[in-house]
């Protein structure tokens, strides 16, 4: 402690200890002077007046009614009159009591929640674990796009579709109503070229899809020779395939190839087969890759035909011979090229579709009611996600708008009491 | 009549009873007119009698709380009335002198309001919540919305600097 606030210390207890003793008795001078001076300042603060503090009193007795025909009591008057007719309409004391201490602080906060919400319901609505699924092949558009804008690079969009929202399609609905339980979800639309590039038919775009259908074990091998059947429609072909139509267990797997062209429709016939419970789709942009198999292409082809000429024109047998050797690099450099380009097409031209058969009830995405204890708590961790998600949201709305109104608040409080100050400057 | 519920509980009459006096002393002291601070008074015991139930007791004493509601209505009435002029005029004379009033206590008086008028409105108003309202350094604190280490620095060095003006 310093010696300056030691003194300050010493000196305002010597001023309490006057003031609580009425007399300056310090044994240090200035200390005393101070004690003095205290003591003075106290003797000198105005008394009021006998009269008034007997009006004063009286009032305070009376509750300081309001003076009448005064503001205060008019405004006292009609609340007055307020009360009374709120009681004719409200319920017991309690009643009122109780709405005054909890159910209006609740609306208060109920009611621009409730807003909150609505604004985002209506914006949109809120995109839970499975929300931003709704519009996955046109997701997979966007992010095609990005990459055809930034020079057609190699990247991979992929838009997938889950059961954790269970609706039914028109046609698959009618497959689910000989199995009750099984949920099913409506088959996504297959994006045409148009809709991975907008603008930019010329794309090259390997897809892949997969699909799960929902199949009674009775029923496996039909609907394994229909998956065939709709492939060679189409115009596609089984690359590979598992069946097991089992007693002790059944399903299948399909590995398809289907043209590009022809895929939504072929898709549409595979749906058509089974419920769909799941189905997931995949869009990879190779255009690059093709433009730029396609430019080497051309300038081997035409590094050959310039080796071509000049072998025609060699002098000597050794020349000749050099110019043979790089004639064989270049042919090689060709046929890589070509069967590189050979299997884009192969791949952009064939989409490759997956189908899975499941045996209805074995699998435990459907979400329905009655399933497993693991069912309820995926569900369950579900509507948590979703919960929260929605929460998130409010706070992301509420938090600005609650910080931007505790800034106000302060910023009035402080101007009001600088302005309240300002009387004393 | 009760200022608060729970244990702090008070009752309006008896806090009017303990406080009236230094109320008026301390806004009487900031307006140095009688008759306003009589109005002010009037009308900061009729807001603290209106706003008694929303005292709470992390806003200080109870006291603390009717100076600052008193102090509000004083600043107001300073501001309405823009009596700056006469806050720095020289103070009105507030009680006579007694005949048996010693010479040197006269003198003494003289000289203390003297260097009173050497202060400022801020600095006055310390003052005044100090020895004519009779706060205590924290209560003050709470009314005025610093620490109580603030205060009891802001009172010394107005102590000290009163005490060279009335020796000058």
């Amino acid at each position: 402690m310093t010696d300056e606030s030691a003194t300050i210390e010493r000196d305002l207890a010597a001023v309490e200890t006057a003031l609580a003793s009425g007399a300056a008795t310090h044994e240090e001078p200035l200390a005393r002077e101070l004690q003095e001076l205290a003591l003075q300042l106290r003797a000198d603060a105005p008394r009021p007046e006998p009269a008034f503090a007997e009006e004063l009193h009286g009032r305070m007795e009376a509750g300081f009614p309001s003076t009448a025909g005064s503001a205060r009591a008019r405004a006292e008057a009609a609340r007055a009159r307020q009360q009374t007719a709120l009681k004719r309409l409200s319920a017991p004391r309690g009643g009122r009591r109780f709405a005054r201490s909890y159910l209006l602080p609740i609306a208060g906060v109920g009611v621009p929640l409730a807003l909150i919400v609505g604004v985002i319901f209506a914006a949109g609505g809120p995109s839970g674990p499975s929300g931003g699924d709704d519009d996955a092949g046109g997701g997979g558009g966007a992010s095609e796009q990005a990459a055809g804008g930034s020079g057609g690079r190699g990247e991979q969009t992929k838009g997938e579709t889950l059961s954790a929202l269970p609706r039914e399609s028109a046609r698959a609905g009618d497959k689910a109503a000989a199995a009750p339980d099984t949920a099913v979800v409506p088959l996504e639309p297959v994006p045409r070229d148009g809709n991975f590039a907008p603008g930019q038919a010329n794309r090259k775009i390997e897809r892949s899809f997969s699909l799960e259908l929902d199949v009674p074990l009775d029923d496996m091998a039909r609907v394994a020779d229909q998956v065939t059947a709709v492939t060679n429609r189409h115009g596609g072909f089984v690359l590979s395939s598992s069946v097991n139509s089992g007693r002790e267990g059944g399903g299948g797997d399909f590995s398809l190839r289907i043209p590009s062209d022809r895929l939504r429709p072929a898709l549409r016939d595979l749906a058509e087969l089974a419920p769909v419970i799941r189905q997931s789709q995949e869009g990879r942009d190779v255009t690059r890759q093709h433009v730029t198999a396609k430019d080497r292409l051309q300038a081997a082809r035409a590094e050959r035909r310039s080796l071509l000429r000049r072998l025609e024109e060699a002098a000597t047998d050794q020349e000749a011979e050099a110019i043979r050797q790089q004639l064989d690099l270049v042919a090689g450099e060709i046929n890589g090229l070509r069967a590189q380009l050979r299997d884009l097409r192969l791949r952009t031209d064939y989409a490759v579709v997956n189908v899975s058969l499941l045996v209805a009830g074995d699998h435990d995405d459907n979400g329905g009611v009655g399933g497993s204890f693991d069912d309820a708590l995926d569900d369950a961790g579900g509507l948590l996600v979703g919960f929260a998600g929605v929460l998130i949201r409010i706070m992301a709305l509420a938090v600005p708008l609650a910080l931007v109104a505790l800034a106000a608040w302060l910023g009035t409080r402080g101007l009001r009491r600088r302005r309240r100050e300002s009387a004393l400057a | 009549m009760p200022v608060a519920t729970g244990t702090d509980t008070e009752t309006f009459a008896a806090l009017y009873e303990r406080t009236f006096p230094r109320v008026y002393a301390y806004v009487a002291s900031l307006l140095r007119d009688r008759s306003a601070a009589e109005d002010v008074t009037a009308q900061a015991f009729e807001r603290a009698y209106r706003r008694r139930a929303t005292y709470r007791t992390r806003r200080g004493s109870h006291e603390a709380w009717l100076f600052g509601i008193a102090r509000n209505a004083a600043l107001d009435e300073l501001r309405r009335r823009k009596r700056r002029a006469r806050l720095e005029a020289e103070p009105e004379d507030t009680g006579a002198l007694g005949a048996d009033d010693h010479a040197d206590l006269a003198l003494r008086r003289e000289a203390v309001r003297a260097a009173m008028t050497g202060l400022d409105g801020r600095e006055r108003d310390l003052i005044a919540l100090k020895f004519s309202a009779g706060l205590s350094n924290s209560e003050i604190a709470k009314v005025l919305d610093v620490s109580e280490t603030a205060v009891g620095t802001r009172l010394h060095r107005i102590l000290t600097k009163l005490r060279k003006a009335c020796n000058d």
